[in-house]
């Protein structure tokens, strides 16, 4: 198969999930032999069919929050956000891991697929209803989702952490090196970037549960790479190609480089600045852009750096620093890491206001400031991805038992992976993850949060759980 | 297990990665030997995986391994396959069954690149990640790019070690229940079709080209600079912001910048200080390196309009004259040199002391278009520099001098037009004439008249006389159209044919001067028995009768 032939069949791939999303989302509203359903199962029929043509068969799997056909990962474009959104949420419900097209079908049998998911929807045993009703159809079957190994969770996570500490011992070294006035690097800040893109695509929750971890000693380090990966994670959502992942990253990386002139004493004040010492740290932007065109040639990157380390503390409003003269609309980019780079502030120990805050705390502040200080669409998109219980918070759930939030749950914002870590006494437990989405026989949930609260108050060691 | 002849068919793809990595340097893309180089290397792939499911090949410093054999070697620092992946952290490739065609091209043709030049700013891993390549794939040692080897490890104890105390986790379960805010208020709203259009609309705008954006930062930054060390910071950015604009071929975009340095030297709410740096960008962009950039632009690029180049041409200060004489010499494309000499002609007259300069140049056809700038210039201080010129070695540069000097004219060119019109060389002479034609003045014409009563006229080749007698029209005086006349009815008895030849030059001439009095004297002569002036009477009178 040529590439041609390759990129048209990743494009009726994506169409096909399109599809399938739109026929299931009909048929939960019409009857079956209604026009409007049989209209949209006419146009997936031969895309189907299309495709076991040139492959013979076709497996459609869901994997963590992506689909494969025929182990190829299928990415989606922006469009089709809702209807594959759509389609993992409602194969989740039911436990549904795989679609598999066996031969050529008929609108006849995605009707009878349609059904029998429709009457899933309802059923206790959700995957046996649907699997035993579609047994009845020639050339299509299904397969139970493949439940995630706990343990086979640690490998990533080692890899993870590896990613994460050479970008910040990368970030020290590039920050020295500007210092003593060395060359720098880029091609290795690209391959450093580009691994966390890779793992934010595959391994998103694990590269932001490190962000979460505020207990450095280095700042400004941790927080450049925090910044570029919540940057990146943002932008993985809206839909960006992997090299404008990757460009942003850079950026969003390389944001507070004008800090590296800020005396230490001021930077790791304990107390709040006096406003001299303000002025000076609301030089850094226009410090930060001297720095940048004074590391390389001028290119498109170099240019956007310099771009986002100027505006990013300029405010969506314009109300921020440093003044200008004539306000032009933020720069796409900016308006990402400004986001990034609040939220990873607010919640970390070292920072000008010395109160860290609790992820939820700092998210209800930026939803105040959504509109004035932060652009208010980009937030939506922002908060959608670290949900309202980010990573990192304290919560005590109605079972009077402690935790915090391991993961969080992109279909239910409010019900993300807990870590316990005392028992319903108060007492030092063993550390294991439950999931608050998780249901009893009534179909009611074992477990929901009541409160949450600040890790940090209570000098909970963030690192010791979520490493 | 492993076989010879698998073996050899592993060496032999290693071997044609090596091949491929010199003629894909050398050949362009449609030549035979790069597609057959292609052809062959996907042939053997081809053949290697009619049996087999993958190609895994180990890289190590100075070796390539396939299944613990040794497959390449090479212990040099140059040329070395396996030091060339090894440095950049590639530690094990692997071709899968499916690879196509177009896959293996963009392999080669990344491992091809010269990555000893500094404009590649990505390694070989980097190029393959932004491939995305379906059935390559690669193991990389990611340790490289930490700073310090160990800071993983040394962090992850120090933060692991520091245990949570059961007395500050029973005080957080105490605190849980006391009165205080429960869940955050904080909801997520489900994205709609209408954030997404929204959000769509916004990576469109996205797209834009950002080097304007960077410019209006840096003149915000010109207000907020504090030394004169962040002023001089500035003025180097204006300049590398003008030298972006024009590798790009955006040259609307650096006209904008100096045409906001211009305006902003008249802000009057700007300091002195801040101005005097500001006043150095304007020099930069006619400096040497922006110059050659615009012309490997102009010599390279696709073809930029002429208004759009006048314009920044138009702002520019006279300091671009010798960087655009520079580059004048080493363009290689026929409309970079007009647009080029459109440029000189325009700076040129600013300061024709700079631009004379160029005519010492050591390349001729410089030397040339430098004369030619001097003569659309038009101003008559160029003579001098002209005169000078006049004896050079190159005939071509003889005749644009001689062409210069009959349009710029005065009486200092007379004398060197005068000496020119006996030059050995025949198109040497013919210019002269004609740019004596182009002085129009009576010395000129006397000069000419003179030549042509002298005695050896009457030996020069009958094309060379009509010239004169041509030249001589465009003075349509009566001294000359008696001496037309007086020449159309000599008769001789000596050498009777080279008078024909005067006398049909002097009835060409009458009728290119057109005067309708000439008609009598040249009917008169309209059936000579002498063919050639009957021929050159006839068309006279034609032109004449019909004013042509």
């Amino acid at each position: 198969m040529d590439s041609r032939e390759e990129v048209e069949l990743f494009r009726t791939a994506k169409d096909l999930i399109n599809q399938l999303s739109v026929v299931l989302r009909t048929s939960h509203i019409h009857n079956p032999n209604n026009i409007a359903v049989t209209t949209v199962i006419d146009k997936l029929v031969p895309m189907i069919n299309h495709l076991v043509g040139s492959e013979r068969m076709i497996v459609l799997e869901l994997r963590g929050e992506f689909f494969y056909i025929n182990d190829f990962r299928i990415r989606y474009s922006l469009e089709y956000l809702l209807n594959f959104d759509f389609l993992v949420r409602e194969f989740r419900k039911r436990e549904l891991g795989s679609l598999v097209f066996k031969g050529k079908i008929t609108p006849e049998d995605i009707k009878k697929f349609a059904k029998a998911f429709v009457a899933s929807t309802f059923s206790e045993k959700a995957f046996e209803t649907i699997e035993d009703m579609t047994s009845e159809i020639n050339n299509v079957s299904v397969e139970r989702l493949k439940k995630i190994v706990e343990d086979d969770s640690l490998e990533p996570r080692k890899m993870i952490k590896k990613t994460y500490f050479n970008a910040v011992s990368f970030t020290r070294g590039v920050i020295n090196k500007i210092k003593s006035g060395e060359k720098v690097n880029i091609k290795k800040a690209k391959r450093v970037v580009e691994t966390m893109v890779d793992q934010i695509l595959e391994q998103e929750q694990l590269l932001l549960g490190m962000t979460a971890i505020k207990d450095y000693d280095e700042y400004t380090y941790y927080h450049s790479v925090n910044v570029s990966i919540l940057s990146i994670a943002l932008a993985q959502r809206l839909g960006m190609n992997r090299k404008l992942l990757t460009e942003l990253g850079m950026v969003a990386l390389f944001h507070d480089i004008g800090k590296m002139d800020i005396p230490y004493d001021i930077l790791n004040k304990p107390t709040n600045f006096t406003p001299e010492e303000w002025d000076i740290i609301k030089k850094h932007p226009v410090r930060g852009v001297r720095t940048l065109l004074k590391l390389k040639k001028l290119d498109a990157l170099t240019i956007r750096s310099a771009i986002v380390a100027f505006e990013h503390h300029l405010n969506f409003d314009h109300t921020g620093y440093p003044r200008v003269r004539k306000n032009v609309e933020l720069d796409f980019f900016t308006r990402i890491v400004s986001l990034a780079d609040q939220y990873d502030a607010m919640t970390s120990s070292r920072v000008y206001s010395r109160i860290p805050m609790s992820p939820d705390k700092a998210l209800s502040i930026m939803m105040e400031r959504a509109g004035s200080q932060l652009d208010p669409l980009l937030f939506k998109f922002f908060i959608n991805m670290v949900g309202v219980f980010p990573i990192g918070t304290m919560v005590m759930l109605n079972t009077r038992e402690l935790g915090l939030v391991y993961e969080s749950n992109q279909l239910f914002p409010d019900r993300p992976r807990v870590m316990i870590i005392t028992d319903n006494k108060g007492n030092r437990t063993e550390s294991r993850v439950i999931d608050l989405a998780e249901k009893n026989v009534e179909d009611r949930y074992l477990r929901s949060i009541i409160k949450t609260m600040d890790p940090n108050k209570y000098k909970i060691n963030l690192a010791e759980y979520l490493l | 297990m492993l076989n010879d002849e698998e073996l050899k068919k592993v060496k032999d793809i290693v071997q044609s990665f090596l091949k491929a990595k010199k003629i894909l340097r050398m050949y362009p893309e449609n030549n035979p030997v790069y597609i057959n180089t292609l052809e062959d290397n996907f042939g053997k792939f081809k053949d290697f995986f009619y049996y087999k499911e993958e190609l895994r090949l180990q890289i190590r410093q100075n070796e390539v391994l396939y299944d613990s054999e040794q497959v390449y070697y090479s212990p040099e620092k140059d040329d070395n396959l396996a030091l060339f992946f090894f440095k950049d952290g590639l530690r094990e490739i692997t071709f899968k069954k499916g690879l196509s065609y177009e896959e293996m091209e963009d392999f080669l043709k990344i491992i091809s690149l010269d990555f000893s030049r500094d404009v590649l700013e990505d390694d070989v891993v980097t190029l393959f990640w932004e491939k995305d390549f379906q059935n390559i794939e690669y193991v990389v040692d990611e340790i490289m790019l930490a700073d310090d080897e160990d800071y993983d490890s040394q962090n992850l104890a120090a933060l692991e070690e520091q245990e949570t105390g059961q007395d500050d986790l029973s005080r957080a379960y105490q605190d849980a229940f006391k009165e205080g805010a429960d869940v955050g208020d904080i909801s997520i709203v489900p994205l709609t079709d209408k954030d997404l259009q929204l959000l769509l609309k916004e990576l469109e705008k996205d797209s834009l080209n950002k080097a304007g954006k960077l410019t209006d930062i840096l003149f915000e930054m010109v207000y907020l600079c504090e030394t004169r060390e962040d002023l001089e910071d500035l003025v180097g950015f204006f300049g590398d912001s003008l030298a972006f604009a024009i590798g790009r071929g955006d040259i609307s975009d650096a006209s904008a910048l100096l045409l906001r340095v211009t305006e902003m030297l008249q802000d009057r709410k700007l300091t002195d200080e801040a101005k005097k740096y500001l006043q150095k960008v304007v020099p930069h962009a006619g400096s040497e390196a922006v110059v050659t950039l615009l012309g490997e632009v102009l010599d390279s690029g696709p073809e930029i309009e002429e208004k759009v180049i006048e314009e920044f041409v138009g702002l520019l200060d006279k300091n671009a004259i010798v960087p655009f004489m520079k580059v004048l010499g080493e363009l290689k494309s026929m409309n970079a040199r007009k647009t080029v000499i459109e440029a000189l002609i325009h700076l040129g007259s600013r300061d024709i002391v700079t631009l004379a300069k160029g005519l010492n140049d050591s390349r001729w056809y410089v030397v040339r278009n430098i004369i030619y700038i001097l003569r659309k210039i038009g101003d008559k201080r160029a003579v001098d520099y002209l005169l000078r010129t006049v004896r050079h070695g190159d005939i071509r540069v003889k005749k644009e001098v001689i062409r210069a000097l009959g349009e710029l004219g005065g009486a200092g060119v007379l004398q060197t037009l005068r000496e020119c019109l006996d030059d050995p060389d025949g198109p040497v002479r013919s210019v002269a004439l004609r740019a004596l034609g182009n002085v129009r003045s009576e010395a000129a014409k006397r000069i000419l008249l003179n030549k042509i009563l002298d005695k050896n006229f009457n030996d020069r080749d009958f094309d060379e006389k009509k010239e004169y007698f041509e030249v001589l029209s465009r003075w349509k005086d009566d001294e000359i159209y008696g001496f037309l006349t007086g020449a159309l009815k000599k008769k001789t008895f000596f050498r009777r044919a080279k008078n024909y030849e005067n006398r049909a030059c002097a009835a060409y001439c009458l009728g290119l001067m057109g005067n309708p009095d000439a008609l009598p004297l040249l009917q008169k002569f309209r059936n000579d028995g002498n063919k050639m002036l009957k021929e050159f009477v006839y068309t006279a009178i034609k032109r004449i009768e019909y004013g042509q």
